[in-house]
């Protein structure tokens, strides 16, 4: 349960694995940026090579990777519907009330891509080609500026590696408790909503006592280690830029810029291809 | 060689006094020394001091009165507490809430990366405290992917990386199962002796203490007695009084010995097998040894309705890389009224899913679960069936909620809608069955982790359930603990309730239920009486349990006495087998 989904980064020595975290964090999210605004059939097949070449390069298994999708399909597939149900022009197909346009299915079908290639990227970037430590640590790294203003940078890291550590095991606990409190007579499917409600108690209490025990537990274990905030304190994965790490970086830049001026830029297209452009 | 690594001078302390609660002394004026290189085991009852005590080791805590000094630095010093925190690595009971790293490798490295050393070294020493703990193809794995025992040996991987001089366990094998639990026990022994590390390990598991050269026990907060395990375990008495229990094979020789007439030598029998040579040549010559007359307990008596009737059930579990795992493969067995039924099995068997599917927390799959005459896979009956099986998990502690002890009793019989003067009598019945009558208004929080577990299970009794399950219910208490709570649970049975007990725990099992159905790999590989359950060291061995020790006992002797007959379930069975209580030896 969830397992899958909350970042199992999968080892290996790519050129991807190997990349700078920090530059990953920046150019995933500036991949991100563009691939949700690719408006141009052109831009998106440049994206899908893109896609493809990084997926190459991971040395991850295509089935793994395909799998990053899983959590967000039912909006994939929710704004699919929306698109094919309500976009006006050619009719291709018509059954009752429902018309299924061309227009319609192209922009449904590039709404998909768009979703898809942006988790896909993420992924590809930060989990399952980063450690969560190293993630940690590049946040760390990036957030720095704000010691400035006294944000307690390496404290937030260390909060955010440690939740993630956690959620496993928190999911499980709540299935446990859930599991137990059923055999106890309680009922957590039928009644009202404030009767649901009031069951969640017997769910939340328990399931809070135990994490503060936990992290009670867990400071103890920490101060046990020697832990002492950031003072004198190694970050393992904090090394220097490298060559790649710059032109990875580049290379993300562009690909923002391409999209971004791609309708000032390309000739554009008529027809069926076209049709896409004059739905925005 | 007597340079002392740690060393306590009048040490006492209490906790809550700072918050003017009604403080609770823990460790009182008390002075110990631990040398280098010596193996030292504390036991004693729950909450006899003994956690404190490792916490005053490290620094963790720091003395009200007296002086806690590591390699002759002064725990309160503020200067050398990191110094002494290295030093003394510390590894806790609870496997999950001591990994602090995303995965294997990453939590190995956070001792180190808080020491400061560079990376390069960091991770020299990553891979060098893996590969002595064995987990070096583990390194990328989440911490949630581990078993119990995986989790146990990286908590020591990342306390070895820090370089330690000492190695402090607290309960470290408390929640593993015996197979992982041996595992831990042979890499601390092996530490020991490569690496030359001190170690103190604390434990409610009499035969580690017995791998230690030194024993502690504490008794409310005071050194009640020490030694040499042989010389602790020859005080029967003291160790007793103590709520702690002595060797099987210990007993069982100075029962043989008592009633031979013949004297024994402590540090011979404190070995098992010290204590199998020393029975071997008392008995040597004697002619013919007794047939046991111990009690077997009777068959079952066919003519009781079953209450379960399990026919070929499958379980399997969708797994988020490779194929489903099957945890349970056409299993089949049924139960009846006021028996008391022992699940054994080694960890992932599929006790667990299959105690889950008796009240229909898990249904679907192949076959047929039939509870009291009811058919679970229809989900009318689950809700129906819910109120007369009563199902506990492990720890069920975990699942208190309320404001008052009464209150959480009370869920159960007031979520069957009983009107209040109902509801108080089985909250009542309940308490005073388990001994906790006496703090019904007091918050299930501020009671020991004991009493939280008897409160936890008294909330299920409170719905008057027909069928019983419970899951390790002595899962992390002391011998004594554990003994009082199956006797307040078995006056269930007298009463015509029916009893599932699960755990891996073979001897215990062995001295309570009346059938024991022993699950491997979600397969049951056998299913009978304790006797024929354990008739086979072989059997038990491929089901990954450990035979109970008293049998093992006897057997290890088969070799000298052919005609012995091994079947026994406790320690005054085996010595009968050996030799009846009256019946002196004749030498010569």
């Amino acid at each position: 349960m969830g397992k899958s989904m909350l970042g199992r980064s999968i080892p290996g020595h790519s050129i991807l694995h190997r990349l700078d975290a920090r530059v990953k964090f920046v150019a995933a999210i500036l991949i991100m940026v563009a691939t949700l605004s690719i408006r141009d059939v052109r831009v998106m097949a440049v994206f899908i090579l893109w896609t493809l070449l990084l997926s190459a390069l991971s040395g991850i298994r295509p089935g793994i990777i395909l799998k990053s999708v899983r959590p967000i399909l039912v909006i994939i597939l929710f704004a699919v519907a929306l698109h094919l149900l309500t976009v006006e022009g050619h009719v291709l197909l018509q059954i009752g009330k429902i018309r299924i346009t061309q227009e319609g299915l192209l922009s449904g079908l590039m709404t998909a891509l768009r979703l898809s290639l942006m988790i896909i990227n993420t992924s590809l970037l930060l989990t399952l080609t980063t450690p969560p430590l190293a993630i940690a640590d590049a946040m760390e790294s990036l957030l720095s500026p704000l010691r400035l203003v006294r944000f307690p940078v390496h404290e937030f890291a260390m909060m955010m590696s440690i939740a993630l550590r956690f959620v496993p095991t928190l999911m499980d606990e709540a299935v446990k408790i859930m599991k137990a409190q059923s055999s106890r007579g309680a009922n957590y499917d039928t009644g009202g909503l404030l009767k649901r409600a009031g069951g969640l108690v017997s769910i939340l209490v328990p399931l809070f006592v135990s994490s503060f025990r936990r992290a009670d537990d867990l400071a103890v274990a920490m101060d046990a280690r020697c832990y002492r905030g950031e003072e004198g304190r190694t970050r393992l994965y904090a090394a220097r830029l490298q060559a790649r790490d710059l032109v990875f970086f580049a290379i993300a830049a562009v690909l923002l810029a391409l999209t971004l001026v791609s309708k000032q830029v390309l000739p554009s297209l008529d027809g069926f291809w076209g049709s896409t452009l004059s739905v925005y | 060689m007597s340079e002392a690594v740690i060393k306590f001078q009048n040490v006492s302390f209490s906790y809550g006094a700072m918050q003017g609660q009604r403080s609770i002394q823990a460790v009182r004026q008390l002075s110990l020394s631990i040398e280098r290189g010596a193996h030292v085991a504390l036991i004693g009852r729950n909450g006899s001091g003994k956690s404190t005590m490792a916490r005053l080791m490290n620094g963790l805590l720091l003395p009200d009165e007296g002086l806690v000094m590591v390699g002759g630095k002064l725990t309160a010093d503020d200067d050398s507490i990191y110094e002494i925190r290295r030093q003394c690595g510390m590894v806790f009971q609870n496997p999950d809430n001591q990994i602090i790293g995303t995965t294997v490798k990453d939590d190995v490295a956070f001792g180190p990366s808080n020491l400061g050393l560079p990376p390069e070294e960091i991770f020299r020493r990553v891979d060098q405290s893996l590969a002595m703990t064995g987990l070096s193809d583990l390194k990328d794995r989440a911490p949630h992917e581990l078993s119990g025992g995986q989790k146990q040996k990286l908590a020591i991987a990342s306390v070895l990386a820090m370089r330690p001089d000492c190695l402090i366990l607290d309960e470290a094998t408390a929640m593993l199962d015996p197979v992982a639990r041996r595992e831990v026990m042979a890499l601390i022994t092996r530490l020991k002796k490569d690496q030359g590390i001190t170690i103190v390990q604390i434990t409610h598991h009499m035969e580690e203490a017995l791998l230690a050269d030194y024993v502690y026990v504490i008794g409310d907060g005071r050194i009640a007695f020490e030694g040499t395990p042989a010389q602790v375990f020859d005080q029967v008495g003291r160790v007793k009084s103590e709520g702690l229990a002595v060797p099987a094979h210990l007993e069982i020789a100075r029962l043989v010995s008592e009633r031979a007439g013949v004297s024994y030598d402590p540090d011979e029998i404190v070995s098992f097998d010290g204590a199998v040579r020393f029975v071997s040549r008392v008995l040597a010559g004697h002619p013919a040894v007794a047939i046991n007359e111990c009690l077997y307990r009777a068959p079952a008596d066919e003519s009781v309705p079953a209450v379960v009737e399990v026919r070929d059930l499958s379980h399997a579990y969708d797994s988020p890389a490779g194929p489903p795992i099957q945890a349970l493969d056409s299993v089949s067995f049924a139960l009846r009224q006021g028996e008391v039924l022992g699940i054994a099995g080694h960890t992932g068997s599929g006790k667990s899913t299959l105690i889950q599917h008796l009240n229909g927390l898990i249904t679907a799959g192949p076959g047929k679960v039939m509870v009291l005459g009811r058919d679970l896979s229809e989900k009318k009956e689950i809700r129906r069936i819910r109120r007369q099986v009563g199902l506990l998990f492990q720890y069920p502690e975990d699942q208190l909620f309320e404001e008052t002890v009464a209150l959480d009793i009370a869920f159960a019989p007031k979520q069957q809608k009983k009107p209040p003067a109902e509801v108080e009598e089985a909250v009542l019945k309940a308490a005073v069955r388990l001994g906790v009558a006496d703090v019904l208004d007091r918050s299930p929080f501020e009671l020991s982790g004991g009493q939280r577990r008897r409160v936890a299970i008294a909330g299920v009794l409170a719905a008057e359930p027909d069928i019983v399950i419970l899951d390790e219910p002595a899962a992390g208490l002391d011998p004594a603990g554990r003994d009082d709570l199956f006797r307040d649970l078995l006056t269930l049975s007298a009463e015509g309730a029916t009893l599932i007990i699960v755990s891996h725990d073979m001897e215990m099992m062995t001295c309570y239920a009346d059938r024991i159905l022993v699950l491997k790999e979600g397969r049951a590989a056998g299913m009978g009486t304790p006797a024929q359950m354990i008739a086979s060291a072989q059997f038990l061995d491929q089901a990954h349990l450990d035979m109970p020790a008293p049998k093992r006992f006897l057997d290890a002797l088969k070799a000298d006495f052919q005609n012995l007959d091994t079947s026994c379930f406790n320690v005054t069975e085996a010595a009968d087998a050996l030799l009846p209580a009256k019946g002196r030896l004749n030498h010569g």
